[in-house]
C-alpha cells in the first residue's frame, strides 16, 4: 500500500512534501483537483495537511465519503475547514495564544490523553505543544489521544463514522514547520510521520 | 487602475480590503474560481502568503502581460516556486536566534514611508512573524527592510526588465504584522494604494 498526500500548493505545503526532511513519507502527490481522477482504493492513507482550502476539497467530499466506508483511512490537520469534505467532524475555534511560553509558569495545557497509544511512543507532550486554533466534540466511540487545557480533544482517531478510519487533529504543523518557524511542529512530524507510515501504511487498525 | 485581490485562503481578507471591493478599488476573487482573464482584466496584483504557487504557474504568462503594460503585484511569503525570470527561491534563516530577526529600513518606499519597523518586528512579544528569511533580490532591485545583522532584504521592490513593479515581502502579509490596529490599516491601505499605482 501507499500514502497519497493531498498538496494544495501553498509554500507550506511545498516545503512539507518536496524538501528531503519529509519527503520519503509520501507515495503520491495530489492536487485537490485531481482527486475525481485517481483511484482512492490503492491507498491505504490519503493526508490532507493544514489550511488546504475547503472549496478545493468539497466537489470530492463524495469520493473521500465512499474511499472511507470502503474501509480507507484519511489524516487531516488543523485549520483546514474539515467539514466541507469529511463526515462527522464537529469542530469549535478557540482563541490562539501563541505568547504562553512568555508568561511565567506558561502552560499551554496540551495533554496527551492515551498515553499508551503508539503515537506517544514517538511524540512527547512537548512534542504537540506550540499553540491551539480549537477543539472537537467527537462521536462516542472515538479514541481521543490529546487534549487541550479544559480536556477538549484536539487529536483524535474515529473508527465509528465511516467504516475506515479519521485520524483527526486541530494542530497544524505543516504550515509552520512550512514556515520554518515553531520547532515543535518539526518534532511532532519527525514522530507522527513515521508513526503514519508503521501504523496506518495498511487497511488493518493500528 | 484595477487591482485583484487573490484570496487564496478561507476566512475572508480582512476589512480594509473588502471596504475596498465595496468602494471599487479592489477585486476580491476565491483562487478557485481565478481565471487567466482576472489577471488580464487587472494592472495590480495582491496575493498572499497562501497563495498556490503551483497553480499560480499557470497563470504566469497573464501576470507577464499585467507587469508589462506596467502593472504591480505585492507578493507575500516564501517563493518557492519563481515565477518569473529573475526570481529565486526563499532563503530561510538557519537556526536564527533572536537578534537574527532585527528588522531595519535600508531605503524609503512609499508603502513604508513613516512606519516605525520596529513596530512590525513582534506580535505580542514574540519575534518571527513578520519574517524569517528573505527572497533573493535579483540585480537592480532595491531593498526597503534588512532582516538579522547581515540585513538580508526581507522587502524589496524590482521593476523587471519586461516593465511593471514587484514589490516581495518574505514573510506574512505585513499589514498583519506588530500590535497596532492603525498602523495595521495603514500598511493595508498602502498595499492597494501601491498595487494600483497610486502611490
Amino acid at each position: 500500500m501507499s500514502i497519497l498526500a493531498i498538496h494544495p500548493g501553498a509554500y507550506y505545503h511545498i516545503e512539507s512534501f518536496e524538501t528531503p526532511r519529509f519527503a520519503g513519507y509520501f507515495d503520491r502527490l495530489a492536487r485537490p483537483e485531481e482527486l475525481d481522477r485517481l483511484r482512492l482504493d490503492h491507498f491505504a492513507a490519503v493526508l490532507i495537511p493544514c489550511r488546504t482550502p475547503g472549496d478545493r476539497l468539497a466537489p470530492h467530499a463524495g469520493r473521500l465519503r465512499d474511499y472511507l466506508d470502503r474501509g480507507g483511512t484519511v489524516v487531516v490537520t488543523g485549520e483546514s475547514e474539515f467539514s466541507q469534505f469529511l463526515p462527522g467532524i464537529t469542530f469549535t475555534s478557540q482563541p490562539t495564544n501563541w505568547w504562553w511560553w512568555l508568561e511565567p509558569g506558561g502552560d499551554l495545557g496540551v495533554r496527551i490523553a492515551q498515553p499508551g497509544h503508539g503515537l506517544f511512543r514517538r511524540l512527547a507532550e512537548r512534542d504537540l505543544t506550540w499553540h491551539l486554533h480549537g477543539w472537537f466534540d467527537v462521536p462516542d466511540g472515538a479514541e481521543v489521544l490529546a487534549v487541550n487545557g479544559e480536556g477538549k480533544p484536539i487529536l483524535y482517531i474515529d473508527e465509528v463514522t465511516t467504516a475506515g478510519r479519521m485520524v483527526v487533529t486541530s494542530l497544524d504543523p505543516f504550515f509552520h514547520h512550512g514556515s520554518h518557524f515553531m520547532p515543535a511542529t518539526t518534532r511532532f512530524l519527525d514522530g507522527f510521520l513515521p508513526w503514519m507510515r508503521e501504523a496506518l501504511d495498511h487497511k488493518e487498525n493500528p | 487602475m484595477s487591482v485583484l485581490f487573490v484570496q487564496s485562503h478561507s476566512g475572508g481578507p480582512g476589512t480594509v480590503f473588502e471596504a475596498a471591493a465595496q468602494s471599487g478599488d479592489l477585486a476580491i476573487v476565491r483562487e478557485r474560481e481565478l481565471t487567466p482573464a482576472h489577471v488580464e482584466r487587472a494592472d495590480g496584483l495582491i496575493t498572499t502568503i497562501h497563495l498556490d504557487q503551483i497553480g499560480w504557474l499557470g497563470f504566469a504568462a497573464a501576470v507577464q502581460r499585467l507587469l508589462g503594460r506596467g502593472g504591480r503585484w505585492v507578493f507575500n511569503g516564501h517563493m518557492l516556486r519563481p515565477f518569473l525570470p529573475g526570481l529565486a527561491v526563499y532563503m530561510p534563516l538557519i537556526t536564527p536566534k533572536r537578534d537574527d530577526f532585527t528588522l531595519t529600513r535600508l531605503a524609503d518606499h512609499p508603502v513604508f514611508a513613516g512606519v516605525d519597523q520596529q513596530k512590525l518586528a513582534k506580535n505580542r512579544g514574540v519575534a518571527g512573524f513578520y519574517g524569517r528569511g528573505h527572497n533573493p533580490m535579483p540585480a537592480g532591485g532595491s531593498a526597503i527592510n534588512g532582516i538579522g545583522p547581515s540585513l538580508y532584504p526581507i522587502d524589496w521592490e524590482w521593476a523587471p526588465p519586461g516593465g511593471g513593479r514587484l514589490l516581495i515581502h518574505a514573510g506574512n502579509e505585513f499589514w498583519g504584522c506588530g500590535d497596532d490596529p492603525a498602523l495595521k490599516t495603514q500598511l493595508a491601505e498602502r498595499a492597494i494604494a501601491w498595487a494600483g499605482g497610486r502611490i
